[in-house]
């Protein structure tokens, strides 16, 4: 049996904060009464992870996914727990684990901004001691997955922002790190930029072997990238599975969101083609088996027709699934 | 139309309670520091150095201190900081000159710094000293004179910081600036005290007429006819700041304007 | 690629590497300033009027008088010199590094220096210069020289003695930064600290005995610019003592482990916050 690369048995952390209502009165309150509240971000969780899985933290915002990986990566010491990567424990952050490991966060940059990313690479070389030959080798290929030829060499401050995250990714994996955590990689950028990233963190993995953890409240993201999924809700961990298996069983529909040009206050003949689950301002929106909303939209398109100004179809909000999970609750959809 | 922006004023001056007391030490340092160096060198030559002994120094630098608090105007710098953000332009829509915004927040601030200083004053007076030569004639001449040093101060602060509509290189000039203040408006020595080639250019100087000169006067150092001269030219530069502001602004409204704002 | 085998790694000796680090973070800082050569032009010809009307105020003290508290005119400009070569040195790598730091702490950027596998004291707070100021150090060593050529007698131990109670100034300096940019963790904005070091700061230029004693214990304590700034004047114009000297250097040790050891709280305090 491999030794697994991450190792987590009942992390817990806990935060102490302060409560504090609005108002003049509570604000005064508080002056001589500090109330503290402590909040569970992550309330134990355990999991093993094989060396070269890719594998996806899925939650909503607060569910703890940022909170856990600080933990694997060093930063946070938990409140309780224990974890070990590469054999290490991460929070004692010696030197031997931090140059082995990459945390890269998708709303936060490393780099220096008025410098081109070309000496960033050069000043991490120095840091992790990578000799020239395999600092050479590494750049080279990052540069040719990345697409960086003419990015490179620019300051970073004049990068548009999916260029300056591809250079941050560079920047973040010049060390070759046998361990990679991903917080939020995607966040912010444009549906084409987000594609090349995900197929930038598949083909690295599939060269490297490199085991990558990658948080996202995006479905996309995870979709895409990971065979296995762990979802996280409230600090707790609600799945940790094949991704196949949690999509299709949890949250078997698309939402069809249709925008008409009259006014949808008449349009109750829509039942007929999904569950109505809600009516605004012409908006309706429509609770669809996932299997027949291609049809559904198709016929809805035609039966529409000019009354008909927007459609949308989507996946369901990443929510709605883990209210699910969490509820394991199972609704009829129209056939 | 003041006493509204006066209100508002206040009440933002009230936040910003740590900052203003940070800003008014910036009076005190530099007079103390120089204070200690005079004193030193009146010692070494037993006490006295032209017409100032070691009292008369204290009680000089305290009234600089004073002075240097009521004519302080920072407004220039945010002005410059504005330009350069795009800020400018909603202000410049609204039909009152940006001018009276930093009018009222100028003299708010020192409204409310000028009693802590004046018991940090009190202490060094104590300390040192000090002997001021004061005359009921001097107090009432000061009054005039401190508010056309504020008011100079203010003017050609601004004449500076308009210079922002056409460089962004405003840190320097004012570099130059606060150095040759720092020779000719009376903190290195008192005006009198200054070897003769740098004395007559610093009674030819605006720098002069915004610190030495009512701080003198404050303290009693020059006789009431002496203080009338200075005052007239006090007077003579607080005109040309007041016209040359107001050219050099709308040049450079117009030059922003042309630019894009 | 390569997966790096534990043999083969560039640097050797840890003191080695943080040199090489040092020089690197200087030379891209170099590259980057020598872009703007007229913002580089305009910045030393504001430091040449700087210290000139420093040195004329000095001038003007000395018109009348030959002697200072026992400094004379040599002493003083090496004095002034000092002040130049140390408030310079704050101004090369301190002040942008901690400047640079406070953003971190704001924005969040902190974490990664924290994850590298070098000290993050040395990442933070050495990192980023303002190359421009050398110009600042050279012109104090410039007074510095002007001021020691009036001054006979000067012997190697002086000169030695002069050099490590420099640097030794240089240590002071940056403990003080370090223990005032601290409250970043806590305050997050600290702008009006750092106004009150710059404005204590400026009675460097005076010798520390000429002050009254409630302002002269501070600034041999609390603000150390009087202490870092006077004593290698004085040992280089004969005046201190080797049991003085022993004094400062112990002193700026100790400074810099207790600076150090009040970052590291901050830096705990924020990783326990941050979520």
């Amino acid at each position: 049996m491999t030794e697994a690369v991450v190792d987590v048995r009942e992390l817990r952390k806990t935060f102490r904060v302060t409560d504090r209502e609005e108002g003049l009165a509570a604000t005064l309150r508080s002056f001589v009464n500090r109330r503290r509240k402590d909040v569970n971000a992550v309330a134990g969780i355990t999991f093993r992870i094989d060396p070269g899985e890719v594998v996806g933290f899925l939650g909503p915002n607060g569910a703890g996914k940022t909170t856990t990986l600080k933990m694997l990566s060093g930063l946070l010491h938990p409140s309780a727990g224990e974890a070990s990567v590469l054999g290490y424990v991460p929070w004692k952050r010696e030197n031997a684990y931090l140059q082995r490991m990459t945390l890269l966060m998708g709303n936060r940059s490393q780099l220096v901004w008025d410098i081109p990313a070309a000496d960033s690479f050069r000043v991490l070389q120095e840091i992790y001691r990578i000799p020239d030959e395999q600092f050479r080798a590494t750049v080279t290929e990052l540069t040719e997955l990345l697409e960086l030829q003419e990015l490179v060499h620019k300051p970073v401050r004049n990068l548009s922002l999916g260029e300056r995250m591809k250079v941050e990714f560079a920047a973040g994996l010049i060390q070759s790190p046998s361990v990679a955590f991903l917080d939020e990689p995607t966040i912010g950028l444009d549906i084409s930029m987000q594609v090349r990233i995900r197929r930038f963190v598949a083909e690295y993995n599939r060269r490297t072997g490199a085991t990558i953890l990658l948080t996202s409240h995006y479905m996309d993201d995870v979709v895409a990238l990971c065979k296995r999924v762990i979802v996280i809700h409230r600090g707790r961990l609600l799945y940790d599975g094949p991704l196949a298996d949690l999509a299709e069983r949890m949250a078997p529909y698309k939402v069809i969101t249709a925008t008409l040009h009259d006014g949808a206050g008449s349009s109750t003949d829509l039942d007929a083609y999904g569950t109505v689950v809600s009516r605004e301002e012409g908006r309706v929106t429509l609770r669809v088996d996932r299997q027949v909303a291609p049809e559904r939209t198709a016929r809805l398109v035609n039966d529409l027709g000019s009354r008909l100004a927007d459609i949308s179809v989507e996946d369901p909000p990443i929510e709605d699934v883990i209210d699910r999970v969490f509820t394991s609750e199972q609704t009829m959809v129209s056939a | 139309m003041y006493r509204a922006l006066l209100v508002a004023q206040i009440q933002a001056a009230s936040q910003y309670r740590v900052q203003s007391i940070l800003w008014m030490l910036f009076s005190v340092i530099r007079p103390v520091i120089f204070l200690a160096a005079w004193v030193a060198v009146a010692n070494s030559q037993g006490g006295q150095i032209g017409a100032y002994d070691v009292r008369d120094f204290a009680a000089y630098y305290i009234c600089l201190s004073l002075v240097s608090n009521l004519t302080m105007s920072w407004n220039a710098y945010d002005f410059e900081f504005e330009v350069r953000l795009g800020r400018l332009s909603p202000k410049l829509l609204r039909p009152l000159h940006p001018i009276h915004y930093s009018v009222v927040e100028n003299v708010v601030w020192k409204l409310t710094t000028i009693v802590p200083l004046a018991i940090i004053l009190v202490f060094v007076s104590i300390t040192f000293d000090a002997r001021f030569r004061t005359t009921p004639a001097h107090l009432l001449l000061f009054v005039p004179s401190v508010a056309l040093a504020a008011a100079l101060a203010f003017f050609s602060g601004w004449v500076l910081a308009t210079l922002a509509f056409w460089t962004t290189r405003v840190h320097a000039v004012s570099t130059f600036w606060d150095r040759a203040a720092f020779i000719f408006a009376g903190q290195i020595a008192p005006l009198a005290l200054l070897p003769g080639p740098l004395q007559a250019i610093s009674l030819a100087l605006p720098f002069g007429y915004i610190l030495g000169v009512p701080a003198e006067i404050l303290r009693g150092g020059v006789s009431v006819p002496t203080a009338l001269q200075l005052i007239a030219g006090q007077v003579i530069w607080l005109v040309i700041f007041y016209f040359a502001f107001f050219r050099v602004w709308r040049a450079g409204v117009r030059q922003y304007s042309a630019v894009g704002a | 690629m390569a997966r790096r085998g534990p043999a083969v790694q560039r640097g050797g000796r840890l003191i080695v590497r943080y040199l090489r680090l040092l020089r690197l973070f200087f030379r891209t800082e170099l590259q980057y300033e020598l872009e703007y050569r007229l913002n580089l032009l305009l910045e030393i010809v504001q430091t040449i009027v700087v210290t000139a009307t420093s040195v004329a105020a000095v001038l003007v003290l000395f018109s009348y008088t030959t002697v200072l508290n026992g400094w004379d005119l040599g002493a003083m400009l090496v004095l002034l010199g000092c002040f130049y070569l140390v408030q310079g040195f704050g101004e090369l790598v301190l002040q942008p590094s901690f400047e640079k730091f406070m953003e971190h702490v704001r924005l969040g950027t902190l974490d990664f220096a924290l994850l590298k596998p070098v000290s993050a004291q040395f990442l933070v707070t050495l990192r980023n210069f303002q190359v421009v100021q050398l110009s600042q150090m050279g012109l104090g060593a410039v007074v510095v020289a002007i001021g020691l050529s009036r001054i006979p007698n000067i012997g190697v131990a002086e000169a030695m003695g002069f050099q490590i109670a420099l640097l030794c100034g240089f240590g002071l300096i940056y403990a003080l930064l370090l223990a005032l940019s601290t409250f970043a963790f806590w305050f997050v904005r600290v702008d009006n600290l750092m106004a009150l070091y710059w404005s204590f700061m400026d009675a460097g230029r005076f010798p520390v005995d000429v002050y009254p004693g409630w302002l002269r214990v501070t600034l041999s304590s609390a603000v150390p610019i009087g202490v870092a700034v006077t004593v290698p004047a004085q040992v280089i114009a004969g005046r201190l003592d080797p049991l003085g000297l022993a004094l400062l250097v112990l002193g700026t040790v100790a400074a810099f482990v207790v600076a150090s050891r009040f970052w590291r709280l901050g830096l705990r305090s924020y990783t326990g916050a941050s979520a």
